[in-house]
């Protein structure tokens, strides 16, 4: 019993201070900065916002995209 | 400068890198993903045994008689009785349990969670042997615990049936694919570490402490009394929110925004989001054992961490939405977006429905009823399958540099699995109510035992309908990908894969190196 304890105390310090030493690392690595930029990172030079990267075989995206594009600049003129 | 599909001008380097990304990881995920397809057909045939066993429990109670005569000649004595026992229902739900848990739902996590890891990191995969081997060894082991649980060597834990030495295999593989996991951290491109690495991350690390600490006190070295039950149901509550759901929200992060082009409407929301998960659903556990022998307060934190859960799952539903919103009309045209946005709103479903149940009334009433089962379902089906569908449709295809050789068999596996499981939801829940209202009132004569057996039955034939319906959906799965694995589909640069054509020919002579 005296080992659970001890393995018990272990635990919550190693998960607790892991999880404390994650947030300090994020914050003190400007994770946490700039976040609206950050949330285009998945994103490429070829598959870049505005542009799907998926769809059934067989089907042509770039009617939606011209799509897009023509709403888009329908809202403009608006 | 070349142009992509859609006539953009390009940096053909960002789509040389992501195809030596997908080249190096191609082999272990592609392997993770086939073999978890794998069990998932051998999950479900149990699964639908198990169900029909419920209405109908003369259904399989032993072999048909002239099929016994014929394997009784031609195999070693008792292989009859051993197959007839192995078709009881205290076998095969078990088994259908495990075998869906760790050898569908985790290897599919695994492969997903690799993949994303090394797309994330930006990194072509490091150790790939490691990963493989860790796969071989995860396989061997569910084939082994599917085959003890079949056997009787269960341990009657729920979530935790395999027997000891499949858990040690268990944890071992997991360990390896954690080291790794951390490994390709360390080494990813310089820049900032994306939501969904977040999520992987602390999956990766959480699962095994889980699973590790959970052995060791129910199984290796068992403590005494009630205390079993709350490390039971704090284990098999947090497997789906420390590592199924973890993974499930890095997987609808990336593929969103990813597959309609527009970042994540809130990504300040995303972040809180996580942390907020990571602070309250280790706590959930304890509202399965309302009502328990275990200490008040133990009880009433983890309802008071239920209803906190409100925080990151209304968080999560918000960003979503709004990510998604005037891009709707996208899931015409998106396999990956239809599963997984159908994942993403089941998730929100089932967290709150989930929520709801930690209240003692509600509790008093759904729990120890067909209710719960509805529950998981509509949590690790509905949420977390459906995801794991979507991300394999986008995946594959970009590891085989092949379309989906069919699109009627992705259309038939989408509303197969959609109405399926909305149909077992739907009578598990309202037969689970009105299961639990009978047993709760036991002073109304017509109440009895047998009448509310008479009672649900109906609502349990329901539940093998529903059955039939994911099996019909999950061989169309299976049949899909085995014909792409097999080369069957057009090699194309189409929109499902998206690559620039020009661009992987000339990323091609770099995989040969790795």
């Amino acid at each position: 019993m005296v080992l659970y304890y001890i393995l018990m105390l272990v635990s919550l310090v190693v998960l607790g201070g892991s999880a404390v030493y994650a947030l300090y690392w994020a914050a003190s690595h400007g994770q946490f900065k700039k976040m609206e930029q950050n949330a285009t990172t998945i994103f490429d030079s070829d598959e870049p916002v505005g542009e799907p990267t998926d769809a059934f075989p067989g089907i042509d995206l770039k009617k939606e995209i011209e799509h897009r594009a023509k709403a888009k600049e329908k809202s403009k003129k608006v | 400068m070349s142009k992509n599909l859609y006539g953009t001008p390009t940096d053909s380097t960002d789509a040389q890198e992501r195809a030596l990304v997908d080249a190096s990881c191609r082999i272990p995920v592609l392997l993770f993903i086939a073999s978890s397809v794998f069990w998932l057909l051998v999950g479900t045939v149990f699964g639908l045994i198990a169900s029909i066993k419920l209405h109908n429990p003369h259904f399989l109670i032993e072999l048909p008689r002239w099929f016994a005569l014929y394997l009784d000649k031609f195999s070693p004595d008792g292989t009859v009785d051993f197959i007839n026992a192995m078709l009881t229902f205290g076998r095969v739900r078990p088994a259908h349990l495990n075998i869906v848990a760790y050898g569908w739902a985790s290897a599919s996590a695994l492969g997903v969670a690799i993949w994303l890891m090394a797309r994330l990191c930006r990194a072509p995969l490091r150790f790939p042997a490691l990963v493989t081997a860790a796969m071989v060894l995860w396989n061997i082991a569910i084939a082994i615990g599917t085959i003890a649980i079949l056997g009787g060597k269960s341990t009657s834990i729920e979530w935790l049936e395999f027997p000891s030495y499949v858990s040690i295999m268990l944890f071992v593989s997991y360990a390896l694919i954690s080291i790794w996991g951390v490994n390709m951290f360390v080494h990813r491109k310089p820049g900032h570490v994306y939501v969904s690495q977040w999520y992987i991350m602390a999956a990766l690390f959480w699962f095994p402490w889980l699973y590790g600490t959970a052995n060791l006190l129910l199984i290796f070295a068992p403590i005494q009394g009630s205390s079993q039950a709350i490390v039971n149901w704090w284990y098999g509550h947090n497997a789906l929110g420390l590592w199924f759901t973890p993974i499930g929200l890095a997987a609808a992060y990336y593929f969103i925004p990813k597959v309609i082009g527009r970042p994540v409407h809130s990504y300040y929301l995303s972040a809180f989001g996580f942390w907020a998960l990571a602070l309250f659903y280790s706590w959930n556990g304890g509202h399965h054992l309302i009502g328990g022998p275990l200490p008040a307060w133990l009880i009433t934190s983890s309802i008071v961490a239920s209803l906190m859960m409100f925080v990151p799952v209304l968080v999560t539903a918000i960003n979503h939405h709004m990510t998604m919103k005037g891009n709707f009309h996208m899931l015409h045209y998106s396999p990956t977006l239809r599963f997984v946005v159908f994942g993403a709103m089941s998730y929100t479903l089932a967290s709150l429905q989930g929520s709801s149940m930690a209240f003692r009334s509600w509790n008093s009433l759904t729990h120890f009823t067909h209710y719960t089962i509805g529950h998981s379902h509509l949590g690790l089906y509905a949420f977390f399958t459906m995801i794991m569908f979507g991300s394999i449709y986008y995946i594959v295809p970009r590891l085989t540099r092949r379309e989906w050789p069919s699109i009627t068999l992705i259309k038939i596996h989408f509303w197969g699995s959609a109405y399926g499981i909305i149909l077992m939801v739907l009578v598990l829940s309202v037969g689970g109510v009105v299961q639990g209202w009978m047993m709760n009132n036991p002073q109304i004569p017509q109440n009895t035992f047998e009448n509310i057996l008479k009672i649900t039955n109906p609502y349990l034939f329901a539940r093998s309908l529903s059955g039939a319906l994911l099996m019909v959906a999950h061989i169309a799965f299976a049949l899909n990908l085995t014909l792409i694995l097999l080369g069957w589909g057009k090699k194309t640069g189409g929109p499902t894969l998206f690559n620039q054509l020009e661009a992987s020919e000339e990323a091609k002579p770099k995989e040969s190196t790795l």
